[in-house]
């Protein structure tokens, strides 16, 4: 009878249903039906000079097959190399940060934490990526002081870890907020019991924090790392033109060619490679770490 | 202390009414007219001369990015349009006669059009007129004399080791591509055979010279305000406020340096119920002495052949001479049909050397 009562919530029951009526129908009128006209979109044939495609434009493979390009593949590599790399960086940031807030700090002084990074989250994109320009840009203080350390704010380096830097922006206080109910789930005397047996803290942490932490990290990462590949204002501002993010190449398809068949096929291939990315990612993890 | 008697006040009340009635009728008098314009300058410029009319009360909406973005938008919503006119110019005149979207004009519905040299009117595929030019603006290489450390007399200085990211260089959908036909010119090409000008950016891009890819307007102007870069090439607007306040070297008159001209103009919209009132202020727009205040305060040259060109312009003046000699015009029918495939293939080769 107890095993039974504890099996109901978790299956779905007919009068369920009616709840997913109103998501449903958003997500159709707002997600599904805008995607498929964007997939139509990618197969049309586009003349150069006009603005999209025609109403009755005949369907073609090549707005994709112009994309298999070793150039097309360095803007993806360039794409995901650094959205990787940020989010990586944001976690080994956000981690130890929760970690800290979680079991370091009172709980009145974790609601000013967390009420700090809310804030930054509301704090919009544009105005955290003309700060860093400001700051680091071409006409920023600290812009005399790199040069006399010799590092040139022109050069490519700069200009990529700039464009990490401003991904950061977002992703340390997203990821933070993330970690914290992850850490919170934790029991902490596990680590206690592992310590008072003899092992080092790290390896207490390393162990048995890390691993019950996994799936936190994994929604963290996809998280902080969807919103970096699909970045568009960093990398315009911060990029100085030079670091382009695929974001940006759809950008100027649609909006200053007006190629829209092109802008709509590598939109596709994007979302696919998201998708494909977070599939994989999700599946090993979840595989390694049940 | 203020004191009014109780005479006194009534008396300003009934004035203040009166002021109040007179402008409200006048405001209703003006027929109300949405019209889309670049900001800055040019914005202001037209404010002020429609602050010199009463007949149309203009709802300014501002182009957001280049003025291609105002295309999707308009197709979204057509055959309803929310635009009485939209400034542009060449490019952006192209795909709306595409569309077929436009109004043609003639001198019967826009008078003052008759002292605009008509040669540089933008036409359909039937020979009518389907833009109003305004002004002309000029695309050119310049730098700031101050802190370039090469004088820049050619196009081979730009390869100049001491200028080592400090060229800014616009990126691939700005200036209409006409940076890659300068270069194309200077290496026996032209806008129909583009292969030099390629193989001239590639080595531009390998030599490490462009420190910036502009984006935007303001990507010009700041990076050349503040020294991030020295020089490269430009449009007008992105100069006009620079050179208030920097030594600029304007090259529209260097041999070797090619300068390009465009107009801005008003591309007037179908469907629209205030189509007369429309075509009266556009020509009230481009009369002798709007067109001369437009040109000292938005930083292009007028058109009309009867407006005073201020002296600040007096770079973008030519004789016929000099117009031979220093300005290129290009096939723009060729140019702007080749804007994508150019776009795709500084993606491919340029865009993976800077």
């Amino acid at each position: 009878m107890e095993r039974e009562s504890r099996k109901r919530p978790t299956q779905p029951g007919r009068g369920s249903l009616p709840l997913l009526l109103p998501a449903g129908t958003v997500f159709m009128g707002l997600f599904f039906l805008p995607m498929a006209g964007l997939f139509l979109e990618s197969f049309r044939l586009y003349v150069p000079g006009s603005i999209g495609s025609s109403a009755n434009a005949p369907l073609t493979f090549a707005n994709y097959l112009e994309l298999l390009t070793p150039a097309f593949a360095g803007f993806f590599f360039e794409t995901l190399r650094i959205s990787l790399l940020a989010s990586l960086v944001g976690l080994l940031f956000a981690f130890p940060l929760a970690y800290w807030m979680t079991r370091g700090v009172s709980p009145r002084w974790r609601a000013v934490g967390v009420g700090f990074f809310v804030t930054l989250m509301f704090l919009s994109v544009l105005v955290r990526t003309y700060a860093l320009e400001l700051t680091f840009g071409a006409a920023g203080p600290l812009r005399p002081l790199l040069l006399s350390l010799g590092i040139s704010p022109n050069g490519r380096g700069y200009i990529e870890t700039l464009v990490g830097a401003g991904l950061l922006h977002y992703i340390v206080p997203m990821a933070t907020l993330t970690l914290l109910g992850t850490i919170q789930n934790v029991d902490p005397r596990l680590v206690d019991a592992a310590q008072a047996l003899g092992a080092p803290a790290w390896k207490a942490h390393l162990t048995i924090t890390l691993p019950l932490c996994m799936r936190g990290l994994l929604a963290a990462f996809l998280f902080a790392f969807t919103f970096s590949i699909s970045a568009f204002v960093i990398p315009m501002i911060l990029g100085k033109g030079r670091v382009l993010f695929i974001s940006n190449l759809i950008y100027n398809r649609f909006s200053e060619i007006a190629d829209y068949p092109s802008g709509a096929a590598i939109s596709i291939v994007l979302f696919a490679v998201a998708l494909a990315i977070v599939y994989v990612m999700s599946h090993q993890v979840l595989k390694r770490w049940k | 202390m203020l004191s009014l008697t109780r005479r006194q006040a009534l008396s300003a009340a009934a004035a203040a009414g009166a002021v109040a009635v007179f402008a409200s009728r006048r405001a209703a008098a003006a027929t109300p007219i949405t019209a889309v314009e670049w900001g800055g300058d040019v914005v202001n410029a037209m404010k002020q001369i429609e602050a010199k009319q009463d007949k149309v009360q203009v709802n300014w909406v501002l182009h957001q990015g280049g003025s291609g973005a105002i295309l999707p938008k308009i197709k979204a919503t057509w055959p309803q349009a929310e635009y009485d006119y939209v400034a542009g110019w060449e490019g952006s005149f192209s795909g709306m006669i595409k569309e077929d979207w436009l109004v043609p004009v003639t001198v019967a519905t826009v008078p003052n059009l008759a002292d605009i040299p008509q040669k540089i009117i933008v036409k359909n595929a039937k020979g009518e007129w389907m833009a109003v030019p305004r002004a002309v603006g000029g695309i050119y290489f310049a730098y700031r004399k101050d802190i370039s450390p090469v004088e820049i007399k050619s196009i081979e200085d730009l390869f100049d080791p001491k200028l080592k990211g400090k060229i800014c260089w616009p990126g691939p959908t700005q200036s209409m591509m006409l940076q890659v036909v300068a270069l194309a010119l200077h290496g026996g090409g032209n806008e129909r055979n583009m292969d030099p000008g390629w193989a001239l950016m590639k080595k531009l891009a390998e030599s490490g010279n462009i420190g910036r890819i502009a984006v935007t307007d303001t990507d010009f102007t700041t990076s050349l305000t503040s020294g991030e870069t020295v020089g490269g090439f430009y449009s007008e607007p992105q100069l006009t406020a620079v050179a208030k306040s920097f030594p600029l070297v304007r090259l529209t008159k260097q041999q070797g340096l090619p300068t390009f001209l465009y107009q801005s103009g008003f591309a007037v919209f179908k469907n629209r119920p205030n189509l007369q009132p429309t075509l009266d202020f556009i020509n009230f727009c481009i009369s002798p002495e709007m067109s001369s205040l437009y040109a000292e305060v938005a930083g292009e040259a007028p058109l009309n052949v009867k407006a005073k060109t201020p002296d600040s312009l007096k770079h973008l003046a030519f004789t016929p001479e000099e117009f031979d000699k220093y300005v290129y015009v290009p096939d723009f029918n060729e140019v702007l049909t080749q804007q994508d495939a150019w776009t795709k293939r500084w993606e491919n080769e340029i865009a993976p050397l800077l």
